[in-house]
């Protein structure tokens, strides 16, 4: 641990701001709370909110797990990672189960968390609207009213033009069946484990200065229409290295003349269930 | 004398902060809260623990009955502004729930920003969990038995009629004995 920063790195006044944000956050599923985005030593887009929110949470007892894509080794999870043992000088862990928390880019794990864990996303875009109506100002009162009618819009011309509803991560969610909300860039077919899910998830943007919750055993429904309902991927495939057919899976690249294996993005889950594992 | 507020700001703040939250997200189930600072009367350490976890020179508070010692007390250990109208208070400090001043009189946020909203700690006499009022909402499996002593009924009349302006309202603390249980404006109190 280096002793020349507090622990966990912000500052206290910095943490209580942050902590009563996450609060007001909890106590409004899915509503965006602005709070005062600090200068991390990273640059935006590696993931400064999540970093904040976790840096808010984290306690000596803490059992800190990162994920990026659900891998525990890429170079943004090994670097947070480090981060926080250096900085707070806590334990961390590549095992779901063993996690107290979780701070995750654009996955949530395949084990089922546990009512004890907190789950910690990196969100680049909290604005769910944003693409649709660039400006601020409008989104606010769009959520205001709970007018949504673009977003439908946006999913029927998916419809007009694909025949399919086309988005396939970032997929737009209703929380407790009020405030439209980005469940961050996981592939849909993570959209299910946010729905009454037992531990409790937060959101962090640092650039665009947001963050909100979706608290546990709360109603999260995807979008969709009575004749267009909420459809899953499914691969052909099954994971090259553990077998298994239910997780999601990534398409790799393992040599020149462009040979393509499919393998679990979950790296824990994956290792856990590989034949010499279950022996 | 002056009292003394957590041995270990960094840490006490931080462990009293997570209890506050796991509240906050699976509300009326009663939580202990880890530690208890000394406190002036008529505050109670546990709304003492609250304060000091979550206020600063950010944040005005007001207090229902502004004794000079309590008042000074906040001041010297959290910096905190008191504010003198219900209305301009990030949080609210209730000691006798029975005469406190109307829900709706306190700050519940406007439609852009619910997040602009009072959060108001009330000191009651005691919870229950055998018997009492269901609830059901975000962060409630099914539904949750609490009694809540020390509250008037009148209490929850008013509670229910402020729910029709969600997503604007109040969040709660209740406190008593050592455990906190937080009540979100979402939370909903089931008719039998």
């Amino acid at each position: 641990m280096t002793p020349r920063y507090n622990f966990a790195f912000l500052d206290e006044d910095t943490k209580r701001m942050l902590r009563r944000a996450l609060l007001k956050a909890v106590a409004i599923p899915g509503y965006q709370v602005p709070f005062g985005s600090r200068e991390m030593p990273l640059p935006y887009g590696w993931g400064t909110g999540g970093i904040q929110v976790t840096a808010a949470l984290l306690g000596p007892d803490d059992v800190l797990k990162v994920i990026d894509q659900g891998a525990d080794d890429t170079t943004n999870a090994v670097n947070i990672r480090r981060f926080f043992s250096r900085v707070a000088g806590i334990a961390t862990t590549e095992r779901t189960a063993d996690a107290t928390l979780i701070q995750t880019r654009h996955r949530i794990p395949e084990t089922s968390l546990r009512e004890d864990q907190i789950l910690v996303f990196q969100v680049p875009e909290p604005e769910p609207l944003r693409t649709l109506e660039p400006r601020e100002a409008e989104t606010r009162t769009l959520h205001a009213l709970a007018d949504y009618g673009l977003m439908h819009v946006k999913l029927y011309e998916d419809i007009a033009q694909y025949g399919r509803i086309a988005t396939s991560y970032d997929y737009p969610v209703l929380v407790d069946g009020r405030f439209l909300t980005s469940p961050s860039p996981i592939p849909k077919f993570d959209n299910p484990k946010l729905d009454r899910s037992p531990a409790l998830m937060l959101f962090g943007a640092g650039r665009e200065k947001r963050l909100y919750a979706i608290p546990p055993y709360t109603r999260v429904e995807s979008l969709a229409f009575d004749d267009h309902p909420f459809e899953l991927q499914s691969w052909e495939h099954h994971c090259a290295l553990c077998g298994s057919n239910d997780s999601y899976l990534d398409e790799v690249v393992v040599d020149d003349s462009g040979t393509r294996m499919f393998v679990c993005s979950d790296t824990d889950y994956c290792s856990g269930h590989r034949p010499e594992a279950r022996a | 004398m002056m009292l003394a507020a957590f041995a270990e700001p960094v840490f006490d703040s931080q462990r009293t902060f997570r209890e506050l939250l796991q509240a906050m997200a699976r509300p009326a189930v009663p939580r202990r809260l880890p530690v208890l600072p000394p406190a002036p009367a008529p505050v109670r350490p546990e709304a003492m623990a609250i304060l000091l976890t979550l206020c600063d020179a950010a944040t005005s508070v007001w207090l229902q009955h502004p004794a000079a010692e309590v008042a000074g007390h906040l001041r010297f250990h959290a910096g905190l502004r008191l504010a003198e109208q219900t209305q301009q208070a990030d949080f609210a400090l209730i000691d006798a729930p029975a005469s406190m001043p109307a829900l709706d009189s306190f700050a519940c946020g406007d439609l852009r920003y619910p997040d602009r909203s009072a959060s108001l700690i009330m000191q009651v006499e005691g919870f229950r969990t055998d018997r009492g009022r269901r609830f059901a909402g975000p962060g409630i499996r099914d539904t949750e038995m609490l009694a809540i002593e020390g509250l008037p009924d009148e209490f929850w009349h008013r509670r229910a009629e402020l729910s029709a302006q969600l997503p604007l309202g109040v969040d709660l603390y209740f406190v008593a004995a050592q455990h906190v249980v937080a009540m979100p404006r979402t939370t909903r109190l089931l008719e039998d």
